[in-house]
């Protein structure tokens, strides 16, 4: 059977056992998220009186809201709008902090400062109170419209980031010495500072997607997303306005819950990995860690473990 | 002077004992061997220099024996001995109270080794305090005597490390390896990260300092040249190992070991005919794997092909350290044949 | 000394930021700010609230000023905390229901976090100097765990457990029914049992990150020169991990958790809404769905305010610890 070809990166990150347990986890999810239409068997908003606010059993697998909706329903097509929600502002965020901090840490001077300024305003002003408010200035809360929010008031973070990566790189020889060869500065950002950061920037990336993730569903949850689609924030939002849990109904705010709750750990394991990886030191002590463990449990753990060390 | 001077004073008639003594170490890093069985003993006032290249294992040497190691370094194997007792493997508070009052450590870095956000000051009352009863107070009066001693103001205690010069920060490092009046000062490379002014200023400082307090001392570098003045008794360290150890003087008039000769060769003197620098060709081994037999045979330029029954050994036998003269020990096949 | 000029001159100006993008956030929105908002309100309320046109008109623009009339009026009103009247509350000024309400947020946020913070710092502090020992061994994973969840799942889930099932918290509110507000011990007992839960809940979720954080710094520091001699100099090893590992160690940390003032107030949203608890973020989000659009946005300029003036507080903290600073 001949050998898949399995880009190194990924390899990388399937070694490492934090990120091989996140995108494992995360695949699942997406997939699942992909096969939405074929594996629920009703409709998230279908309305049902008869069936209210039960419990999970076989026919209902997540249980069933106050008006009859099927949760298991909700909670997969929900993974659809949450993911790409989530994915699509992450990308644009890391986008816009990639370009502005590495060009700002690069180029220094007037440039930097006023970068430097505009990102600590961002900082400062708290994110949620902010898009609490915006939010509720704009009324038309559909997808294009919350991805650009959000990164909006998301880039500011890995920007800064970026920015301090950048101030290390620039100094270095491969860098002065294109400019020294006299490459324009929109080249060596993009041509060699940045490849020099992808692991950051892929890092970054990871980072302001569970952030983006939970912002959303923060904000749908507080009610003020589209509420007319199906996510995991809106099924929260109803399970709290409808204070199922007040009544003791765990079912509908658990699964939406624990569906976001999980795809977030999936992306820190991610994370966990990926720094991992590019940071030796706590490569060392992690097989460290594995062989003490290994010890406890019997001989031939320690040898699986070194082995892959 | 204040009253800082003890009333010992080195006493050259006495029969000197040996204070420190590493027999047959071994230390790990990992799964690499560090430091490969070596010995060196150091006996009262006597001035030890230990030379060898970045990455030969002399400052996990100087760890070792204060055994203040960090993970993942471990000692394998072998003996540390303080006046006669074996540190390996003794329980933490009885280390703890060997550490300094009996043997110090001059670190390399002064700004790496003062804690940034303490008064300098205060890092000497740290050191007293963990030994004997003192009150804040007096410690630094203490404080500011030795400071004096190593000629900084003594109203500088209430400094901060980042507000005082290079030259000043080394100096206050030694004032404070000498605070408890230890028998044994290791310094590791303590001239190395200053200019060549400070440095022969610095080494002056100590000489005189070793003079009045009379302890002995194990200095570490990599510049030969300045053991050759300073040092009485000189060890050559070569991957981990010892190759050479002789008298200073001995050891620039007679030097046996093939890196040793290079390593003197290395730097031209001041005065005198015109003579073509040789280093060393090749650079020193990786650790994790090293030479078969010799370690330095692939640099050595007395080991050829040409010579095979030589050659056989020095690529598969590791040589041994034997006496060549009084006080002079050399591990090498080279030498090891020619005394046949 | 200068770094921290720079860093007062920077937050004054941040303020300024504060207040003008708050200013230009209704219009910038596209449309007659007031007649999209007028569009959102019931006929009831409208007539029940005859001055709410006018309030709007004063506070939005949309008028026949000028917009930089508008703009020195608006700082002008500013300057005497003078936010307009709330609509949701109508004729109670603005300044008075930020008043009423921001104490418990400050209250909440304040005491909460910083435990974490430092529980958080001091469980890292522990788990990076012993590696492989009980606290890095089981501490750490359990905060991490706990951790990993949304805040406001950890939340929820607090409630439901500890709050409803097992009955041991208060689950609503800031303060029982039969309390009234004031400074007698009966009403302050009652506050600190309701806020129990809610800081429980904010603690577990949040110390985690600290721990990690800490944790990691830790051991970086660990290999610093300093501690080695500190150890040589034979101190005792908790004064080695306290003194000299640690209160370097805590220096990142630190700036970290000032970075974090944003974030803490955004979490204090989601906390107040879960648990009900009357402070600034859950009046702010009852006001923007209801459309108090003057409340919404007093809250969001004094929410960015107290998050400068932390800011400026942990720089203050910064200078004591960092002796490196006062001479920058």
């Amino acid at each position: 059977m001949s050998r898949i070809h399995v880009p190194a990166w990924l390899a990388l990150l399937l070694r490492n056992p934090k990120s091989r347990i996140g995108l494992v986890i995360l695949a699942f999810i997406v997939v699942i998220a992909l096969l939405a239409p074929l594996i629920t068997v009703a409709h998230p908003n279908d309305f049902n009186i008869l069936a209210t606010r039960q419990s999970p059993s076989w026919h209902h697998l997540f249980g069933t809201t106050d008006q009859g909706s099927d949760i298991f329903s909700q909670v997969v097509v929900g993974a659809r709008r949450s993911l790409l929600l989530g994915a699509a502002a992450a990308a644009l965020a890391t986008g816009i902090a990639a370009i502005l901090g590495v060009t700002a840490g690069y180029m220094g001077g007037l440039v930097d400062d006023v970068v430097n300024f505009v990102t600590n305003v961002f900082l400062t002003i708290p994110a949620i109170p902010l898009l609490v408010v915006v939010a509720g200035f704009i009324k038309n809360r559909g997808m294009g419209t919350m991805v650009l929010v959000l990164a909006l008031v998301l880039w500011a973070f890995e920007a800064r980031v970026l920015r301090s990566q950048a101030l290390t790189l620039k100094n270095q020889d491969f860098v002065l010495a294109a400019k020294a060869a006299g490459e324009p500065t929109r080249r060596i950002v993009f041509g060699e500072l940045m490849p020099n950061m992808i692991s950051r920037v892929a890092a970054g990336f990871v980072l302001v997607f569970y952030i983006a993730l939970l912002t959303d569903a923060g904000l749908e949850f507080l009610g003020l997303g589209d509420m007319s689609k199906t996510s995991w924030g809106v099924t929260l939002y109803w399970a709290q306005t409808n204070s199922t849990v007040l009544q003791g109904e765990w079912w509908p705010f658990f699964f939406p819950g624990a569906a976001l709750a999980l795809t977030v750990l999936s992306l820190v394991l991610l994370l966990a990995g990926i720094d991992e990886v590019s940071n030796p030191r706590l490569r060392a002590e992690s097989t460290e860690r594995r062989r003490v463990f290994g010890r406890l449990f019997g001989g031939r753990l320690v040898a699986r473990a070194e082995g892959s060390a | 002077m204040t009253a800082v001077v003890p009333e010992r004073m080195v006493n050259p008639a006495r029969e000197t004992k040996t204070l420190l003594e590493l027999r047959s170490l071994e230390v790990d890093y990992g799964h690499v061997r560090a430091v490969d069985g070596i010995d060196l003993s150091i006996a009262e006032g006597e001035i030890v220099g230990l030379a060898g290249e970045s990455g030969c294992g002399k400052s996990t040497v100087a760890a070792a024996a204060m055994q203040v190691l960090r993970p993942p370094g471990r000692i394998a194997g072998g003996g540390v001995y303080f006046q006669g007792e074996n540190l390996v493997g003794r329980d933490s508070e009885s280390l703890r109270r060997f550490r300094w009052r009996n043997v110090s450590m001059v670190f390399q870095s002064a700004m790496n080794a003062l804690n940034p956000v303490m008064r300098v000051g205060d890092q000497f009352v740290d050191a007293m305090r963990a030994h004997e009863r003192i009150d804040r107070k007096r410690a630094l009066t203490r404080a500011g005597e030795l400071l004096d001693l190593v000629g900084i103001d003594p109203r500088r205690v209430r400094a901060y490390p980042h507000e005082l010069s290079g030259g000043m920060r080394q100096r206050v490092i030694i004032a404070i390896a000498l605070a408890l009046n230890p028998e044994l000062i290791i310094m590791d490379e303590p001239t190395t990260a200053l200019d060549v002014v400070v440095q022969r200023e610095i080494l002056q400082q100590i000489e005189a300092l070793k003079r009045d307090f009379g302890f002995a001392v194990l200095f570490i570098t990599h510049d030969l040249s300045l053991l050759l003045e300073f040092a009485d008794r000189i060890a050559i360290m070569y991957a981990g190992e010892i190759v050479e150890s002789a008298p200073a003087a001995r050891l620039v008039e007679n030097p046996q070991h093939p890196y040793t000769q290079g390593l003197l060769r290395s730097f031209p003197p001041l005065r005198g005919p015109l003579e073509r620098l040789t280093g060393i060709p090749g650079s020193p081994p990786d650790l994790a794997e090293p030479p078969s037999g010799c370690r330095f045979h692939p640099r050595c330029p007395h080991c050829s092909i040409d010579n095979p029954a030589l050659y056989a050994r020095q690529t598969s036998e590791q040589p041994t350290l034997r006496l060549v003269e009084p006080n002079h020990l050399v591990a090498c096949h080279l030498v090891e044949d020619a005394a046949l | 000394m200068r770094w921290f000029a720079r860093r007062l001159a920077f937050y004054l100006f941040a303020i300024w930021v504060a207040l003008t993008v708050n200013f230009l956030l209704p219009r910038l929105m596209p449309g007659d700010p007031v007649a999209g908002l007028l569009q959102h309100l019931s006929p009831a309320q409208l007539s029940s609230n005859p001055g709410l046109i006018e309030t709007y008109r004063a506070l939005l623009g949309g008028g026949n000023h000028s917009i930089w009339s508008d703009y020195v009026t608006y700082l002008h009103r500013i300057m005497h905390f003078n936010f307009g009247l709330s609509t949701s509350n109508y004729p109670t000024p603005v300044s008075e229901v930020v008043g009423r309400t921001l104490p418990y947020s400050i209250f909440l946020v304040g005491v909460a976090f910083l435990l974490a913070f430092v529980i958080g710092t001091l469980v890292g502090m522990v788990a990076g100097w012993r590696r492989g020992g009980l606290v890095d061994n089981v501490f750490v994973p359990v905060f991490m765990t706990i951790g990993a969840f949304p805040a406001f799942f950890t939340a929820l889930l607090g409630l439901w457990i500890l709050g409803l099932k097992l009955n041991w918290f208060p689950i609503q509110h800031a303060y029982g029914n039969d309390v009234t507000p004031g400074f007698n011990w009966a009403f302050l007992s009652s506050v600190g049992r309701h806020s129990e839960l809610p800081i429980l809940v904010i603690v577990a979720a949040f110390a985690g990150g600290w721990v990690l954080n800490m944790r990691a710094v830790m051991i970086n520091t660990i290999g610093e020169d300093y501690v080695t001699m500190a150890r040589a100099k034979g101190l005792r090893d908790r004064r080695v991990m306290t003194w000299y590992a640690g209160r370097n160690a805590i220096l990142p940390p630190l700036n970290g958790f000032a970075a974090q003032f944003a974030t803490a107030v955004g979490g204090l949203v989601f906390i107040e809404f879960i648990f009900s608890y009357p402070g600034a973020g859950y009046t702010l989000q009852n006001a923007i769905l209801g459309n108090d659009y003057p409340l919404a946005q007093a809250i969001l300029v004094t929410l960015s305010v107290c998050v400068i003036f932390a800011n400026l507080i942990m720089d203050i903290f910064n200078l004591i610890l960092d002796p490196r600073l006062r001479t920058a």
